[in-house]
């Protein structure tokens, strides 16, 4: 019979911060606080925010030049911010800077004309 | 409000499953919902790695060109990963890509603890080329 356990928060005992949860394979553990994304995010027009977690506000900088704010922050500049584009067909999106607190998304056509793109986000990384 | 202190979380009737109550009304898996591993590298200047979860290694094998390599193998090489890099300046800025091979590339090598990738510029012939940062995430199951 599967046991089921209710709880509202989980903590280490030994570090607050960290908690190893057995792989799938069996072999192996992996950290829960480090294998859980932080952020992330839908934006219908990079602008706005269709859906998120732990995103607090979204600016828009100019076309195609978009930053998410976070409402939790990160504990470095250094997260792994990886994004994808839904409509962007003759355009690609890259990196426009990261921060502990917020990071910025930009989005051009091939020649380099910005451009306005539907994006999701995602956020791996340690929080603060 | 409850607070479970615990170090260590493992399945009871299968030690590698455990479920977890979604937002709405269905369950989730705690295991395969875990990003397995993420990297973010300077690319460019002197390449290193910034920041990283379950990374045992970052080669930079040549322009545009990284292959990072897993502490704790996946089960197999069929993980998705999800990958971003910033533009470089210069005579053909911006319009960076991330692919793992094409026809101006190297080598694929996708294992269950190794990926290549390249970074290319579509402005210039689909050159490889140096980033500033690049980004990496690896969703899938552990060995």
């Amino acid at each position: 019979m599967a046991s089921q356990l209710k709880v509202n928060t989980l903590t280490g005992v030994t570090t607050a911060g960290s908690i190893n949860v057995t792989g799938e394979g069996n072999s192996t553990t992996t950290s829960l606080q480090q294998g859980l994304l932080k952020a992330w995010g839908l934006s219908n027009d990079g602008a706005n925010t269709a859906d998120s977690f732990n995103i607090g506000s979204a600016t828009d900088n100019g076309t195609g030049n978009y930053t998410k704010t976070f409402t939790n922050n990160m504990a470095t500049t250094d997260s792994s911010i990886t994004a994808t584009s839904a409509e962007n067909q003759y355009g690609t999106m890259f990196s426009g800077g990261r921060l502990a607190t917020n990071f910025t998304i930009k989005c051009e056509t091939i020649s380099g004309g910005a451009l306005d793109s539907v994006i999701a986000y995602k956020v791996a990384g340690d929080l603060a | 409000m409850s607070t479970l202190n615990v170090d260590a979380l493992v399945g009871n009737t299968s030690a590698n499953a455990i479920t977890v109550r979604g937002e709405g009304s269905a369950t989730t898996s705690l295991q395969q919902g875990l990003a397995k591993s993420w990297v973010c590298l300077k690319g460019s200047d002197t390449f290193a790695v910034r920041d990283s979860f379950n990374t045992a290694s970052a080669t930079d094998n040549g322009v545009g060109d990284y292959t990072t390599t897993r502490s704790n193998a996946l089960a197999n090489g069929d993980y998705a990963t999800a990958g971003i890099c910033s533009a470089t300046g210069g005579g053909n800025p911006h319009y960076n890509f991330i692919v793992e091979n094409s026809e101006n590339s190297g080598t694929k090598i996708r294992t269950t603890t190794a990926l290549r990738t390249y970074i290319l510029n579509a402005r210039d012939s689909e050159s490889t080329n140096d980033a500033p940062d690049y980004s990496m995430t690896f969703m899938g199951d552990l060995a």
